[in-house]
């Protein structure tokens, strides 16, 4: 009888603290660390074709079309196929493709969430967290290249 | 409890155990050993079919190889072999490889079940991935895949495009009214795959005489995400790292991922920087907390029902981890933190902030175990719950191949961090937790303990971690960046899991993926103790044992 | 003492008299006395059932929030508490499923058994500022023979919904309503040993005598503090005969997935739910009366209703506070609790009351 009451009191005291630990998510935006892995963001300016992180990616997420000159035509990645590993970024020479911080995408359908190198552009960064240059300091940041947040090219 | 010889003679264990008595095994096994194999981890026998019952159970008895860690099947070009991969539970290093060849036209091998119970589903997974057959397996069954599915995926002429269409008259009908032993005077109940206490999507066959447990049968594999096969189509260097964190998905990442890791550096030898060792160990452990966090929340959820304070308690201890490990990962469950070689990142800038949450959260453990233990452990309603029920005798477990904190609970002294150390942990100071108690309440008691021991661990960790000089922190050694391990070397080698041991076994074929891939999983094993623990309890017994195996079925099917 | 001088709003007349009264119906003589009856019913359903819907919808997500640190529903209206509006809109105009295998009319009847059980409960609580709607001789046996039915709700929503889990949930509910009914019974009747009466309003008058004056402060003979030890027993048998932890045993989540109630969708759910709610009301009702002192409280004799609420809604209060607290027992500790230790327990507070009431008589 006594385990009991003290349980019960255990929980009482919780209800009477009003402390809360759970967030009101859309209102309250939670905080994210710098090297929290979210969408991708492709500069087609850095890239140099060198096809090492289509490689290295360990479902076939990303896609390169190039023509026989070997440019560059397209740029797809599936983000919903993505495991959200990071070797891509991890393998890349010219810091060209990044994993943003932000995670809140939405699709109707899955084909939505195929990003090509367009929409890969234009994905925002997250509360203007820079992940090159929270996660590495001494590498060239991307923030800031540019006028404004998305406008690096 | 803990005999402590162990402990005592392991330092000169450390090596793998190749030169022990392989003279007295060798006249043991006299001329039903037909030749030699050497593993990177163990000697290994090549014996013939016919032989494996007696064989193993003279090693078992007379040998002292208690432990049939896992079975490996695969198929060469000339041949299929399983490979009977023995241990002791009293010392671990101490390893032994039986490998059975059988011929390609006539894969048929006799079975262990008899000697190790574990055997069971371990061949059972066998036959169904890669098509060896056991003679006088008691039922051999498909157990990953459906009843239905053509061939055995893993086989040479298995064809991986072939569609598998079954149609619905060919399968069983699941709508199909199913009056089975109708004037029986039992009732057959599924429990699963969609049941709030399964944990996943697990199915557990039970009949029950009213409301007590005459028969269990878990029925797994509905989450079977071929991921031995992915782990063979990726490159050792980089593509196979990220996907140990979805076997036990929960909140283990990083144990798994040091299973891997172990077995590949191992493997391509390789030696990781002790900065790297440290900070994996320091990692491990928080996952280790995590996980116990929440295999305590959901128990509780099991016992008490509907949505308890526990469960929320729990959560909220584990958010501070994983926000730990975000921090330090990048990730709060997929992690990818560890590489061959070392481990991603240092720790994250500014260290002192890193520390300084690490270290708030240790300070608040205590204090958070002591209301856990106000609140469950202390109750009376919940000691009479869960006291004497899901009883798994030691011999019981050691049959079944269990370990971690199910097997620690039955009072069997088994850790393999101590047993077969690695990373880190051989120099820090912790203990190994047992309890006699065999039941729901024992394990329960066990992870509460190794909660606290873990935070020792950290502790410990993060005081090197502070004091490490500066110019020698490297956190990867320099790997080739494509790794091809020579052709036909093989290495087995488990790390202490969440849940148990977690082994990998992995043979090169010179190419830079391997050749095969298996992995053995804890809750695998662990799980086929269930019947042993709930037949002739209630129902909720059922319920509450097989909260306290915690299970996470996504380590149980891969 | 009399009850006139005490509280003459309560049990003198009763709310359909009152009613007739007021409306002056009682002059067409049965019909007009039907009639009020009705109204008289009318507004004592609604007000219990208003009750439920906050408590249902709202109040129980909000104290296990509390409980488990934390925020919960607060987004429609203050504190959220628009959510019983969205909620039953939510409910209602869900599709009804209801299974191949359902054994219809039963099927359908449960829903209806359960509920009204309870609410039938309520007509002869005395809730104070003259809310009763009769006060018969009868009146504890009465209650607690409405609130027995509710056990054949269960079984019927078991055994009809063709699943076995319900099945199982059914059964166990019988189970437990025939090992907690007697204790229940018993340690009630402890009390009709004190009051001297079955009669709902007599209990509550006797409880209005001083135990002990302290001069500024009267504390009154409620029998929760004259026999501590059969309010407790009280409580126990009252939490099983509900079905509420640690004695939840019919609906049992996690074991039975929600054991009779499993089967249920939309408008035959609300009922289901809603049942629960209202015998843990009932409960709280049968409670506050014969424990508590029924609707008395300090200050005029026109707040006994707000008492009265205050008393049903500590009773549920500590329903949930158990639930996010204690385990819940196996069924055969249930089963042994009940009939090993409640029941001898309750004939020897039985036993003793007698004695002691005997003596001092």
């Amino acid at each position: 009888m006594i385990g009991v009451l003290k349980s019960m009191a255990t929980t009482m005291k919780h209800a009477l603290d009003g402390s809360t630990f759970t967030v009101e998510y859309p209102s309250t935006a939670p905080d994210v660390s710098p090297r929290f892995r979210g969408v991708h963001k492709f500069s087609q300016e850095r890239c140099i074709w060198c096809r090492q992180c289509e490689n290295v990616c360990p479902n076939d997420t990303i896609q390169i079309v190039m023509d026989d000159k070997r440019n560059g035509e397209q740029y797809n990645l599936h983000i919903g196929q993505c495991i959200y590993c990071r070797l891509c970024e991890e393998v890349c020479p010219v810091d060209a493709i990044l994993l943003t911080q932000n995670f809140e995408f939405t699709g109707d359908t899955k084909h939505d969430l195929v990003y090509n190198k367009e929409e890969l552009k234009s994905v925002p960064w997250y509360k203007d967290i820079d992940p090159l240059e929270s996660r590495e300091p001494d590498r060239g940041a991307w923030i800031g290249e540019g006028d404004g947040e998305v406008d690096y090219q | 409890m803990s005999t402590g010889t162990e402990s005592e003679v392991e330092p000169e264990l450390t090596q793998p155990a190749s030169g022990t008595d392989e003279a007295e095994l060798e006249a043991l096994l006299g001329d039903r050993a037909i030749a030699r194999e050497e593993h990177l981890n163990a000697p290994g026998f090549v014996i013939n079919p016919n032989d494996v019952q007696a064989v193993l159970s003279d090693l078992r008895d007379e040998a002292g190889y208690d432990h049939l860690s896992c079975v490996t099947a695969q198929q060469y070009e000339d041949r299929y072999e399983s490979i009977y991969h023995l241990k002791k539970f009293a010392d671990p290093t101490d390893e032994l490889s039986i490998v059975v060849p059988t011929t390609t036209e006539n894969p048929v091998s006799q079975s262990a079940e008899p000697v190790f119970r574990t055997a069971d589903w371990h061949e059972r997974e066998a036959y169904d991935l890669i098509g060896v057959e056991y003679e006088g397996h008691p039922d051999l069954r498909r157990i990953l895949l459906p009843e239905t599915w053509q061939g055995h995926p893993l086989s040479k002429d298995y064809d991986q495009e072939k569609p598998q269409l079954v149609t619905l008259t060919e399968h069983q009908n699941p709508i199909q009214p199913d009056h089975r032993e109708a004037d029986s005077d039992t009732m057959f109940l599924n429990i699963g795959p969609h049941h709030p206490a399964t944990h996943g999507v697990l199915h557990v066959e039970t009949v029950l005489d009213g409301e007590t447990v005459a028969d269990v049968e878990p029925d797994i594999g509905y989450l079977h995400r071929c991921e031995e096969q992915m782990c063979q189509s990726g490159t050792y260097r980089h593509q196979i790292m990220p996907y140990p964190d979805r076997w036990d998905y929960v909140s283990a990442g990083l144990l798994n991922e040091w299973a891997y890791a172990r077995a590949i550096e191992d493997l391509a030898d390789v030696e990781v920087p002790e900065y790297a060792q440290v900070i994996r160990t320091m990692g491990a452990e928080l996952c280790r907390i995590a996980s116990h966090m929440l295999a305590l929340g959901t128990f509780a959820l099991d016992v008490y029902g509907e949505f308890t304070a526990t469960f929320m308690y729990t959560f909220r201890d584990r958010e501070v981890i994983q926000d730990l490990l975000e921090d330090l990962t990048g990730q709060r469950m997929m992690f990818n933190y560890f590489r061959v070689g070392g481990v991603a990142w240092d720790l994250p800038e500014p260290r002192e902030e890193f520390f300084a949450q690490a270290r708030d959260f240790l300070d608040e453990l205590p204090a958070k175990v002591a209301e856990y233990h106000d609140l469950i452990t202390g109750n009376e309603i919940f000691q009479t719950r869960c006291i004497d029920t899901g009883v798994l005798e030691p011999d019981v477990a050691k049959s079944y191949g269990c370990t971690g904190p199910v097997v620690r609970g039955s009072g069997v002294d088994y850790d393999l961090r101590r047993d077969d150390p690695y990373g880190y942990y051989d120099q820090l100071d912790w203990d190994v937790i047992t309890r006699d108690g065999c039941d729901n309440y024992a394990r329960v008691l066990c992870r509460m303990e190794e909660v606290e021991e873990s935070a020792k661990i950290i502790e410990q960790c993060l005081d090197l971690l502070e004091e490490w000089p500066e110019d020698e922190r490297d956190v990867q050694a320099n790997v080739p960046r494509t790794l091809k391990p020579d052709a036909d070397t093989e290495i087995y080698r488990a790390v202490e899991g969440a849940k148990g041991e977690l082994g990998i076994y992995i043979r090169s074929d010179g190419t830079d993926k391997p050749g095969r891939f298996k992995i053995r999983s804890p809750c695998f094993s662990n799980l086929q103790a269930l019947a042993e623990m709930s037949e002739g309890e209630y129902i909720p017994d059922l319920i509450a044992s097989l909260g306290s195996l915690d299970i996470v079925l996504g380590e149980v099917d891969r | 003492m009399n009850a006139a001088t005490t509280t003459p709003l309560q049990s003198d007349v009763l709310l359909p008299e009152r009613l007739g009264d007021l409306t002056g119906l009682n002059e067409f003589g049965l019909a007009g006395e039907l009639l009020s009856t009705l109204i008289g019913a009318v507004i004592v359903g609604s007000l219990i059932l208003a009750m439920t819907a906050v408590a249902g919808p709202w109040a129980k997500r909000k104290i296990t929030a509390s409980f488990t640190d934390r925020i919960s529903i607060n987004q429609i209206g203050p504190a959220g508490i628009g959510i019983i509006i969205a909620d039953a809109v939510r409910m209602l105009s869900k599709e009804n499923i209801i299974p191949e295998n359902a054994d219809r009319p039963a099927y359908d009847l449960a829903p209806i058994v359960i509920v009204g059980s309870a609410l039938l409960g309520f007509a002869v609580i005395p809730m104070g500022s003259g809310i009763q709607l009769a006060d018969p001789e009868v009146g504890l046996a009465f209650a607690f023979a409405v609130a027995g039915i509710a056990s054949i709700g269960l079984v019927m929503a078991g055994y009809s919904s063709g699943n076995k889990y319900s099945l199982l949930g059914g059964l166990r509910a019988v189970a437990q309503n025939v090992a907690y009914e007697i204790p229940l019974v018993v340690t009630g009747m402890s009390v009709v040993l004190f009051a001297g009466s079955l009669q709902m309003s007599t209990i509550v008058e006797a409880q209005a005598e001083p135990l002990v004056d302290l001069g500024v402060v009267a504390i009154p003979q409620w029998y929760a503090l004259v026999n501590p030890f059969a309010f407790v027993l009280f409580l126990i048998a009252n939490f099983a005969e509900v079905g509420r932890n640690p004695f939840d045993m019919p609906e049992a989540p996690a074991e039975l997935v929600a054991g009779y109630q499993t089967e249920y969708s939309s408008v035959y759910f609300v009922l289901v739910y809603l049942g629960e709610f209202l015998h843990i009301f009932l409960g709280g009702a049968i409670i506050s009366t014969i424990f508590l002192g029924g609707p008395a409280g300090p200050g005029p004799a026109a707040l006994g209703i707000v008492w009265f609420t205050l008393k049903i809604w500590g009773v549920f209060f500590l329903t949930q506070w158990l639930r996010s607290a204690v385990p819940r027992v196996r069924i055969d500790q249930l089963i042994e609790i009940g009939w090993k230790g409640l029941l001898v327990l309750s004939f020897a507070n039985l036993g003793l009351t007698a004695a002691i009431v005997g003596v001092i008589a």
